[in-house]
């Protein structure tokens, strides 16, 4: 929240006043009521001890544990006023390290091994996951934007009268320029077509017909005729295939689904109300999108 | 991966000669499409299968390819050997949220949530991944913060502890290195054999089992062994061949006496040990040097003060095939210092002391910290041993601390989730001491490791990282090639498959020569292809480093390729600048410069049959916003005068050696 009120100093040293006000107050109403209790359980008692003996290697000697439990009594005062004092409340770190123990109790939770029903069941649910992707084999015959760099154009419609009513058995070195990871690709995943010349080339390339001549294809390269010999289409492998793939889904969507459903069911206790300020947002809405939920201060 | 297998598709061989006019009549008659089809749902070596079943077709004559089962790399696999996540203490204490799961995930071409909340993705998957988590602490901030009791009781552990509860995070981290580097650390920091260790590590097991798909993605089970002796940087990553069921067998070796040691001889120990005990094959690559303040490369040990002997150097070499050249803690490749005349060597420098900043650097460190002092200093201690202790190949790597492998200039997440992309980041102090400061646009966004593998598996990679065939980029994948032999022709660069020419003429980059037939020079094949999505290339460098009659090392670049119609002079030298389009305003460049490929045959003008010697060649690419043009022009801030806004990034590959 940016409200010019907050930087006014006056209003802050009045903030101030009030809280440690109130935290005096607070501590000292409670020093006329009874006392809170604080109980050091046997059970306490003897975690402190075997952490110590972890250390040490040895038990404690009555003196030390008495240290620890004095230790642990003015730890546990601290922390209850301090809670009570709110200062647990602004504190990043606290605040993300108990929601991780959150998020991780909710996994915990979540987890059993799967059946063998209920994998195949996920396989059937999710089969774009698992599906193997459509492969090609292809030869090319490539022109180089390097190596013609004015001439690219002309070359290419020259090229492509040529081609037009070749088949696949065309000498592809004789007419084109020779490129760095050869003409002849096998069994090539649309991925793999990607990783090599870009995205755009390996989309015409799942669009394009097999057997025929095809092009010009551009690339950052240059042009490339391409010749597809054969088509693979992608299919759904059996479970067994894929069994450890799909049980890491299964398990990774049953954690997110877990936490999402913790997140839900507590966050229907709280109405939220978030008051963003809108000279802010205006500012960092530019080109690029940036995840929304970071630049939101929830008000409680 | 062998799917990418370059063969010909005919087995008539009427293919080898001439087209001309009648190209669409002639041939048509004796193609037959190949017999077999590939199961597509199956990883097996194609290659052979087509052999096999191209011999049984065609009983009388041998495959049409010669190389149809030779099975050599025919796809530079792109990946990072060095990323950090919140298992890693340091990376904990600056607020890394995600784990090993998420980091393989993001590898994969998954969108996760960054830790800052920031939506995050790579352009395009990498093809393998290694978490490489400190071996010291692992685990170490997760038992911190459910305050450990045992921790807890240490006077450190209590003071962390609350600086973190206190807000004060970062000062706390920094603190935790620091007392790392002092070797001054509380009782209960998790160490093999404790239960918080042994979480830890089962769990970076388990998130690499679980993501590792072999034929697709390689999720590499390993850690990093952070020696850090006063501050000055020895680490190394570690990496299995294996699977988790051995890996689960031992604990990673740790620095802080009496378990560990920040000793390297220890490390290689371990190794030795690990490999014997579990039948594990591990390997090791140190980064970093330019923060060792001249103990990364020695001549004579820092532990001893004696002078390196035969034993060290054979366990270094032997356990030590690669160095991470480039990452974003600076670049690592030379130093204007140490090569005057490269007028390429100000690169990414990070130069001003140690890793934490405790003991500022003096000249005379240079020497034992960059990749090219050590590959020339190898050589003279090669001489002297009979064992070269620094041959080593290259890759990069990011040693990002956030999960996130994200070092492309306009995808750069930063070294930590503090410096993930904000507007501040660059103004931010990265390092800040009494003695120097390094601000946050110091950050370079570098790099990974290309490997020359022939499938993508666990085995094939670690085996190429064995042979050294790889290359190190500080970001881009542009695809480079180089081998190095007695035979190769200017023709050769015209040859339709330079791979099979290259492999069947010499020895790929990371390989050895020796026995130089009389009267003949080492010529060399080289080629480089543009990243698809990025900039053209500038040139193609061929750097060489020998050992000189006198007993001292020589360096010599020599630019072999150029792009446009600029001129080599009668120095190897083309002293002509590329130029430059970047619009650092908009952070745009176009590709009107550079060339998109460069193939050329290269011979040393100048090679001496009784000299040592190592060759290995260095891409250009045309200048390119860096990502600090980036950031100001998505925030719209202004960055400071002295930091940089274009880059122009690089390959450098494995080095091929002569040995007379």
């Amino acid at each position: 929240m940016r409200f010019t009120l907050l930087r006014e100093p006056l209003f802050q040293f009045l903030v101030l006043g009030a809280g440690l006000f109130g935290l005096f107050h607070l501590v000292d109403s409670r020093k006329a009521e009874t006392p809170a209790r604080i109980v050091v359980s046997s059970a306490r008692i003897a975690n402190l001890a075997d952490g110590f003996a972890r250390t040490w290697q040895r038990p404690p000697g009555s003196e030390e544990l008495q240290g620890l439990v004095d230790d642990y009594i003015r730890d546990e005062v601290f922390y209850r006023e301090g809670r009570a004092a709110g200062l647990d409340r602004d504190d990043v770190i606290i605040r993300r390290r108990v929601r991780q123990k959150m998020e991780f109790s909710a996994e915990d939770a979540s987890i059993p091994e799967p059946s063998e029903t209920q994998l195949a069941a996920y396989l059937e649910a999710n089969p774009e996951r698992f599906k193997t992707e459509d492969h090609f084999s292809f030869h090319q015959v490539f022109l180089s934007a390097t190596r013609r760099a004015a001439t690219i154009d002309g070359d290419s419609k020259r090229v492509a009268n040529a081609l037009a009513g070749a088949d696949a058995a065309v000498d592809a070195t004789a007419i084109g320029d020779p490129f760095l990871l050869g003409e002849e690709f096998h069994a090539v995943s649309q991925n793999e077509v990607a990783s090599v010349f870009g995205d755009g080339f390996a989309k015409r390339i799942s669009m394009i017909e097999p057997g025929r001549w095809q092009g010009p294809i551009p690339s950052s390269f240059g042009q490339h005729f391409v010749y597809i010999s054969e088509r693979i289409p992608g299919s759904l492998p059996p479970l067994d295939a894929v069994r450890q793939a799909v049980r890491g889904e299964w398990s990774n969507a049953r954690r997110l689904e877990a936490e999402q459903k913790l997140y839900a069911s507590l966050r229907e206790r709280y109405e939220i109300v978030v008051e963003m300020p809108p000279a802010k947002s205006a500012q960092i809405d530019k080109s690029r999108q940036i995840d929304k939920s970071a630049q939101i201060e929830t008000s409680r | 991966m062998t799917m990418l297998i370059l063969q010909r598709r005919s087995f008539t061989v009427l293919l080898a000669a001439s087209l001309a006019a009648t190209l669409a009549a002639t041939l048509a008659a004796n193609f037959s499409m190949p017999a077999f089809a590939a199961d597509p749902a199956v990883n097996t070596d194609i290659g052979t299968l087509d052999q096999e079943t191209a011999e049984k077709a065609f009983p009388a004559k041998p495959p049409y390819s010669p190389y149809a089962g030779r099975n050599f790399p025919t796809r530079p696999l792109f990946g990072d050997t060095h990323l950090h996540t919140s298992f890693s203490m340091d990376a904990g204490a600056f607020g890394a949220r995600l784990g090993p799961k998420d980091a393989y995930r993001f590898a994969k071409g998954e969108e996760v949530i960054a830790s800052s909340g920031q939506h995050a993705k790579l352009s395009r998957p990498l093809d393998f991944l290694v978490v490489s988590d400190h071996s010291d602490g692992m685990g170490f901030f997760p038992q911190l913060m459910s305050a450990d009791p045992v921790l807890m009781a240490t006077s450190q552990g209590r003071k962390w502890y609350d600086q973190i509860n206190s807000g004060k995070g970062a000062q706390a981290a920094i603190d935790i290195i620091t007392s790392f580097g002092r070797g001054d650390l509380p009782k209960g920091f998790p160490t093999p054999g404790t239960p918080a260790y042994r979480s830890a590590w089962r769990e970076t097991i388990k998130a690499a089992e679980e993501a590792n798909e072999p034929g697709r993605f390689t999720a590499f089970i390993g850690y990093e062994w952070t020696s850090n002796a006063g501050g000055n940087n020895l680490h190394r990553n570690v990496i299995w061949r294996d699977n988790g069921a051995k890996a689960s067998l031992i604990e990673p070796f740790t620095t802080l006496p009496p378990l560990g040691s920040p000793n390297p001889r220890d490390l290689w120990k371990w190794m030795a040990m690990c490999e014997e005990k579990t039948g594990a094959e591990i390997l090791a690559l140190a980064h970093n040097g330019n923060l060792s303040n001249g103990r990364m490369f020695p001549i004579v040990e820092s532990f001893t003060g004696k002078r390196i002997d035969r034993e060290y150097a054979e366990n270094r070499t032997r356990w030590e095939p690669l160095y991470e050249a480039t990452q974003i803690k600076g670049d690592g490749e030379t130093h204007p210092f140490l090569s005057p005349n490269d007028e390429f060597a100000n690169f990414e420098r990070w130069d001003k002391g140690n890793l934490d900043l405790t003991e500022l650097k003096k000249p005379e460190m240079l020497e034992f910290e960059y990749a090219r002092s050590a590959l020339r200093n190898g050589l003279k201690m090669e001489a002297e041993l009979g064992v070269n202790p620094y041959k080593f190949g290259l890759v990069g790597s990011t040693d990002s601390h956030t999960g996130l492998t994200a070092v492309e200039e306009d995808n750069f997440f930063g070294k930590t989730s503090s410096s993930e992309p904000s507007a501040e980041r660059a103004t931010h102090p990265f390092v800040k001491t009494e003695k120097a400061l390094i601000m946050g646009w110091e950050q370079t966004a570098s790099g990974y490791a290309a490997v020359w593998a022939t499938e993508n598996t666990r085995e094939a990679i670690f085996d190429a990282m064995k042979r050294r065939e790889t290359y190190a980029t500080t970001g881009p994948r542009m695809i480079v090639r180089f081998f190095g032999g007695w035979d190769f022709e200017a023709s050769d660069a015209n040859n339709r498959m330079p791979a099979r020419i290259g492999y069947t003429k010499g020895v790929p980059m990371g390989g050895d020569l020796s026995n130089a037939p009389k009267g003949k020079s080492p010529s060399f094949l080289v080629a480089a292809l543009k990243d698809p999505i990025g900039a053209n290339l500038d040139r193609i460098q061929v750097i060489k480093g020998w050992l000189g009659k006198d007993g001292q090392t020589q360096e010599r670049i020599f630019d072999v390729a150029v792009s446009g119609d600029r001129k080599i002079d009668a120095d190897g030298r083309s002293k002509t600048p590329v130029g430059n389009t970047v619009d650092v305003a908009n952070a745009t460049w176009t590709n009107t410069i550079g060339a998109g490929e460069m193939i050329t045959v290269w011979k040393d003008p100048d090679f001496d049959p009784a000299l040592r010697a190592f060759y290995y060649v260095r891409v250009i690419e045309i200048p390119t916003p860096r990502w600090t043009a980036y950031d100001a022009k998505y925030f719209g801030v202004t960055m400071p005068k002295e930091a940089p806004m274009t880059t122009t990034e690089r390959a450098y590959t494995s080095p091929i050696w002569y040995t007379p």
